[in-house]
């Protein structure tokens, strides 16, 4: 039993750290073509959770669900793009940090309206009763999550290096300013990339709220962490979020239980800041040449 | 920004003046959004349909004349600032006649003293932390227009312990979460295993933060320490998250904890994985008595719901409004202090939902804030998940409270 | 005068009316807003140092208004210290906390310092909640108000406390952001590179700014502290930072008035709903005014339709809830989000930003005269070269992988010439100059300057070594104006320290940096544009504005990179001139150019780069007759 303690605690941990990789790949998306971020994303995840949870409640099975759910949170990311983005990115300005914590507040005060303040389950077919492997449990749910994870982040990174509009996210990625002589139209880039990264917020609504419930705050701290995984992989690094976050995961899992439950975060909040200190472009980020 | 300053504050003290004739103002505070909403909002709603009852009926017998209530919403987003602000503006208003709410404790203990200062007559419910009552006795405060009607988490954690040793446990895990409820609430069980003569054996102590949704480390430690049981303080989602991490590691072990594991976001949250979890609670969404169907069947219809989201909190709030208005009768004026006053010594029963309240409170002695609190363990019941809904967990209680119900009897 | 008048005018009405207010209303509610604006305000203006000035995401600020408030209640409760002590300990702890987040932090910039300030946050958090011995963790920390000096303070006479503090902090912010430090910490913003190659200490300018918002924010603990009386960690978490980002961003950036109009908003918008009518006539005046601003910007075509429109709808949906919704308190936060939204969409420099156009319209307010520029030969006195050499690279090489921008360059400049650096493209003149003034560190081989070797891989160090020089691409402060610019590289006039500068003792050497700058732009023909912000100066006056402020470094070694690229001709032809007269006060010059006819006419060596090599070196006359050159620019077979 004593055996199989920190392989369950790195496996459970690692399992948290997924989620906050599919978050995180969310803020890379934008990133990429426009140099913003939505601070309001867990409550993109939040809001088409909610979404998803109602479609189910209305009758459709859950696998008739996923589509709509999903084009629900495209449809999110968009006009977050439109509401709170482009404006400040036509401006030059850093006026989108505001906006779309601003666009947050809102989601989260209309969910808390239409769907109410409290958490609700979210019905799945994927059962939550625990395999026992080498004595470690680990349930058919938070497997469906890891083959998620990878399942979309490798569809979106398909997509960018094998169709003609992915290429073109590629291209305004790499230098704006020459994607745009090249006749790219950066500003339909950035609406596919909000998009986009809606769909994964999409995603994570529903793959994560069978464990994490649904309510307005399912995604206040999952964010936070994201985040932090995000900006430590570096902004640009592709895969380098799930790395982090499966690292960022396992360690706050084995300092909840060696170091005391509520230093849980400490360690990695460190970690972070030194990582930053040290490769400020992010650990899996591409180091830039200062050019004059 | 100066002028529209003065100007609000002005429209301000105009409106205020404008209604004082004729009826009974009454604040309700709580965190109405936000993570703390489900308690807030339905405290405040459970309290809403006292209020619309009473005021259907023409309003309360005050001397010769009937007055309704008017009913003054503040969110205090549980945040102790705004609590604080928000106590300042209430305790500023000339002609209210009193305060009900606030769910967390620190908003408490942050805003309660502007009220006491002006001897504004507040019923605290259903924030338990027993700090908001004992900073009162510590402090040596002579005369206090502050009551408790909760039950406190001293009785609280008297149950959970009590049970612990009745079920023969000798070794529990505490989790608690860390806010102040929860870690007051640790303290709390702490005390109390020491003072029920040291039966239980402490193996694991953990804490874990709002939001969080793995809890592996935690119940790992409580297993591999040989728990029996699993004490919990917490509110909200993050119960059920320790209910589901249990079911992971296969384990079987009771959950037994304060009263907020009776709300809808543990029990749906957990599903059966929440099955045989016991919290202390003052009221049932049982309809056992007439006056227990008819709130519930109200709530219902006024909210549009099939459930309560906290039902301890808006049975709270409902009857806390009915012991307020017997106290606005028997003082015959809406002043805050003759209210205080009456509140102490209250002649006639109250009939509510929880209980039929005698004499819930006493004249304030500095040395027992008992005088203060509403919630003796008699009105306090174990509760027991099943199948989505709580219970009694012990039959004898229903048996003893249907009685009650149907013939009160002096305490 | 008028301008003086009104400023102060304003700041003192204002003080008065905040002042007096308690005598008039006696209101404990009253009091409690105020008091808690006073708070806000002081925080907020050490919030905007880093918001505003700096121009990053600090999230930290929240944590440091914990630090300061646990402060402050540790030394009342634990060393029963009174209220100045404690509050300076509160300011201390600001300052040094903030100074240790600094270090690492200093590198970073947009999302990564957000997040450096946010994880520190969450650190400070944990910390105050697991250190249950000392802070009492999550139960809170109740403190009883000190007295200061013996005297027991009610809440009117802690209000005044704050107002006073309020006023010190104005008034040494003020002093110190209208001064040199205000301007570095803009360019730091703007261009840090360019402020590093100014000269001007990067390191010591983003700790000091940060140290003092963060002890500011300290400071403003102390007294949130002794206001509320009873401390919880929880309230010093991400929700409150966001709040006061808003503050800063909706009161305006960049502006003292800003953080005070900001700290109105954030106290007085959670009682807006408390009132149902008082909050439906608001809905509606903003509506109105949503509409007739957009309306008339839309028809005058002055803004984006969007810009215009977007305000309009969301107070629209404003007023729909306003007047439709039975429960608003309900909707707080959509509420909120949507005056939030119509406010930052409408107003993108902030309601003073905004405001301060508008007043200044309206009462005609002169800005401050300029003093009058000193004669060009103060600030740069004329030199005797003496023909000796200034610089020497000797087999200098800089590798970026396999590729060898620079293989092995040797060359020596001579005091007093004007020595030009050619050769086609890629050959590797920019980053010549780059490892040169210190962009790069070479990957070997030696430079010296005067016979003593330059530092290698700091621009900032290059600077103090004298070599002074302009951008290819630019690197102009954009949001300074054109004096503000040549200001902040202004070499030798800046000797008060810190203390004095906060004191507002300083103006008499701001007035001579002014004069000299002055003196500068007039010889670059920019005298006329000094009050002009950088960015809308036309292209050609940024070039010359670059060269103005490299000259206020008063260098030995002048650079020049590609001055002349994307000029119009008669602007080459000033450039000429520009130039004749740096080489005639005997400044010496590296100049990189494209352009043959201006190397030609004004260059008294040449060197001739290509594949990182030197390939002819000599008189411009000879050197285009060389072989190599001619290869070089048109081809092999040429």
């Amino acid at each position: 039993m004593t055996t199989s303690i920190v392989p369950q605690l790195i496996v459970s941990g690692a399992m948290m750290g997924l989620i906050y990789a599919l978050v995180a790949y969310g803020f890379q998306l934008t990133y990429a073509t426009s140099r913003s971020i939505n601070f309001g994303q867990g409550e993109l995840v939040m809001v088409s959770a909610f979404f998803s949870l109602t479609l189910t409640k209305l009758g459709l099975p859950y696998w008739l669900m996923i589509p709509g759910g999903l084009l629900f949170g495209v449809v999110l990311g968009l006009f977050v793009e439109r509401a709170a983005v482009r404006l400040a990115l036509e401006q030059k300005s850093e006026g989108w940090v505001l906006l779309t914590i601003i666009m947050g507040l809102f989601f989260f005060s209309a969910a808390e309206n239409i769907w109410g303040r409290d958490d609700q389950p979210f019905p799945t077919p994927i059962t939550s009763d625990a395999l026992h492997v080498l004595g470690i449990s680990i349930t058919p749910l938070e497997i469906s999550v890891a083959v998620g994870v990878f399942t979309i982040m490798g569809l979106i990174e398909l997509f960018k290096r094998t169709t003609l509009l992915g290429k073109a996210f590629e291209a305004v990625s790499v230098d704006r300013d020459a994607a745009e002589l090249m006749g790219i139209s950066t500003t339909h880039t950035v609406m596919l990339s909000y998009g986009l990264s809606g769909l994964s917020a999409a995603v994570a609504g529903i793959l994560v709220s069978p464990i994490t419930t649904v309510g307005p705050t399912m995604a206040s701290v999952l964010v936070l962490k994201a985040f932090s995984v995000a900006v430590v992989a570096g902004l640009d690094s592709g895969f380098g979020v799930v790395l982090v976050g499966l690292f960022l995961g396992s360690l706050e899992s084995l300092t909840s239980y060696y170091v005391g439950s509520g230093w849980r975060e400490a360690p990695g909040l460190v970690l972070l800041i030194l990582a930053l200190a040290v490769r400020p472009t992010g650990v899996f980020g591409k180091a830039v040449i200062r050019k004059v | 920004m100066k002028r529209l300053f003065v100007a609000m504050a002005l429209v301000g003290l105009l409106a205020v003046q404008a209604f004082a004739a004729d009826t009974i103002k009454i604040a309700i505070t709580g965190p109405f959004t936000g993570g703390s909403a489900p308690m807030g909002a339905s405290m405040r709603d459970g309290a809403k349909v006292a209020i619309a009852e009473i005021n259907a009926a023409g309003g309360v017998q005050v001397g010769n004349r009937k007055m309704k209530f008017e009913v003054i919403e503040r969110d205090d987003e549980a945040k102790n600032e705004r609590g604080s602000l928000i106590a300042q503006e209430l305790a500023s208003m000339s002609d209210l006649s009193g305060v009900i709410g606030t769910v967390n404790t620190g908003v408490c203990l942050a805003g309660d003293k502007h009220l006491k200062e002006k001897g504004i007559t507040k019923i605290i419910t259903p924030a338990a932390g027993s700090a908001s009552m004992t900073q009162w006795s510590k402090a040596g405060v002579k005369d206090l227009s502050i009551f408790r009607f909760a039950a406190h988490d001293g009785i609280q954690s008297g149950m959970v312990v009590e049970e612990a040793i009745n079920r023969k446990f000798t070794k529990v895990a505490i989790l608690y979460d860390s806010t102040n409820y929860g870690v007051s609430g640790r303290d709390d069980l702490l005390n109390q295993i020491k003072a029920q003569g040291n039966k239980l054996e402490v193996v694991a102590n953990e804490k874990f933060n709002i939001g969080d949704k793995d809890m592996t480390a935690q119940l790992v430690r409580a297993r591999s320490g040989g728990a029996q049981a699993i004490l919990i303080w917490g509110i909200g989602p993050e119960l059920a998250a320790v209910a589901n991490g249990m079911a992971k590691l296969g384990m079987k072990e009771p959950l037994i904890g304060g009263w907020p594991l009776s709300m809808s976001n543990y029990i749906d949250n957990a599903g059966k994985n929440g099955n045989g979890t016991l919290m202390p609670q003052t009221f049932i969404e049982e309809p056992i008595t007439p006056r227990a169907k008819k709130f519930i069947e109200a709530y219902h219809k006024a909210y549009n719901v099939t459930r309560i989201p906290s039902p301890v909190s808006a049975a709270q709030g409902y009857d806390a409004v009915y012991i307020f208005a017997a106290a606005v009768k028997q003082a015959k004026s809406s002043d805050t202090h003759k209210i205080k006053e009456a509140l102490e010594d209250l002649r006639e029963p109250v009939p509510g939902v929880i209980a039929i309240w005698q004499k819930p409170f006493s004249k304030w002695d500095p040395a027992n804030e008992e005088t203060h609190e509403a919630f003796r363990r008699a009105q306090v019941v174990m509760g027991m998940v099943k199948d989505g809904h709580v219970v009694f967990g012990n039959d004898a209680d229903r048996q003893r409270l249907t009685k009650s119900a149907a013939a009160p009897k002096r305490k | 005068m008028k301008r003086i008048l009104f400023i102060h005018g304003a700041e003192l009405l204002v003080l008065v009316l905040l002042a007096c207010i308690p005598i008039a209303v006696k209101n404990p509610f009253v009091l409690g807003l105020l008091t808690l604006l006073a708070i806000y305000g002081i925080l907020l203006i050490g919030l905007d140092v880093t918001v505003g000035y700096l121009g990053q995401i600090n999230l930290a600020q929240a944590a440091f208004l914990g630090l300061g408030a646990y402060t402050a209640g540790l030394m009342v409760t634990h060393f029963g210290l009174g209220m100045i002590s404690s509050l300076f300990a509160s300011l201390l702890a600001g300052l040094a906390f903030g100074a240790l987040l600094a270090f690492p932090a200093l590198r970073l910039e947009g999302p990564q310092f957000a997040l450096a300030t946010l994880s520190f946050s969450a650190l400070v958090t944990i910390g105050l909640n697991e250190w249950e011995s000392v802070t009492n963790g999550a139960q809170g920390l109740q403190l009883v108000r000190p007295t200061l000096f013996g005297l027991e303070l009610a809440a009117q006479g802690f209000y005044w406390l704050c107002i006073v503090l309020l006023v010190f902090v104005w008034i040494a912010m003020n002093n110190l952001l209208s001064s040199q430090w205000g301007r570095t910490f803009e360019a730091l913003r703007d261009s840090p590179i360019a402020t590093d190659a100014m000269g001007v200490g990067t390191f010591r300018h983003k700790v000091a700014a940060f140290a003092l918002g963060s002890g500011l924010g300290g400071l403003a603990g102390g007294l949130y502290a002794f206001n509320f009386q009873y401390l919880q960690p929880q309230s010093f978490v991400y929700e409150l930072m966001v709040i006061l980002l808003l503050g800063v961003v909706l009161g305006g950036r960049k502006s003292l008035w800003g953080a005070l109009v900001g700290a109105t908003l954030i106290v007085l918008l959670p009682n807006l709903l408390s009132n149902r009518f008082l909050f439906q006539v608001f809905s509606i005046i903003g509506f109105v005014i949503a509409l007739v601003a957009g309306g008339r910007s839309y028809i005058q075509k002055t803004t984006k339709p969007f810009q215009a429109g977007a305000p309009v709808v969301a107070m629209g949906m404003l007023v729909i809830v306003a007047i439709f919704f039975p429960n608003i308190e309900d909707l707080r936060r959509a509420i909120f989000a949507l005056m939030l939204f119509s406010v930052v969409v409408g107003l993108p420099e902030g309601v003073m930003g905004f405001a301060a156009r508008f007043l200044s319209k309206l009462f005609h307010i002169a800005p401050a005269p300029l003093a009058v520029p000193v004669p060009l030969h103060t600030v740069l006195p004329i030199r005797d070269p003496d023909g000796s050499p200034l610089l020497e690279l000797r087999q200098l090489k800089r590798h970026f992988g396999g590729v060898r921008a620079v293989d092995g360059v040797s060359m020596l400049v001579q005091t007093g010439h004007i020595h030009g650096l050619i050769g086609p493209n890629g050959s590797g003149k920019s980053t010549l100059v780059n490892v040169v003034s210190g962009l790069y560190k070479p990957s070997g081989g030696t430079m010296l300057l005067r016979g003593r070797a330059l530092p290698h891989g700091s621009l900032f160090r290059a600077a103090q070594a004298g070599i002074s020089r302009t951008f290819q691409n630019l690197q102009i402060f954009s949001e300074l104006t054109a004096l503000e610019n040549v200001m902040v590289a202004m070499k030798g006039v800046y000797r008060k320290s810190l203390p004095f500068v906060l004191f507002g003792l300083s103006h008499k050497e701001e007035r001579y940096a002014q004069s000299c700058a002055l003196a500068l732009l007039e010889m670059v023909g920019l005298r006329e544009e000094a009050r002009i912000t950088a960015r809308d100066l036309p292209y050609g006056a940024q070039r010359f504005l670059e060269i103005a402020r490299a000259l206020a470094r008063r260098p030995d070694l002048l650079i020049l990179d590609e001055p002349a690229a994307g000029l119009a001709h008669p602007d080459v032809t000033k450039l000429i001139e520009i130039i004749r007269d740096i080489h005639r006060i005997g400044i010496t010059t590296i100049l990189i150019e494209h352009h043959m006819e201006v190397v030609s006419e004004l260059c008294d060596v040449v060197t001739v780069l290509d594949g990182g090599l030197v390939i002819a070196e000599g008189r411009p006359v000879d050197v285009k007759r060389h072989p190599k050159v001619i290869a070089a620019y048109l081809g092999a077979n040429a």
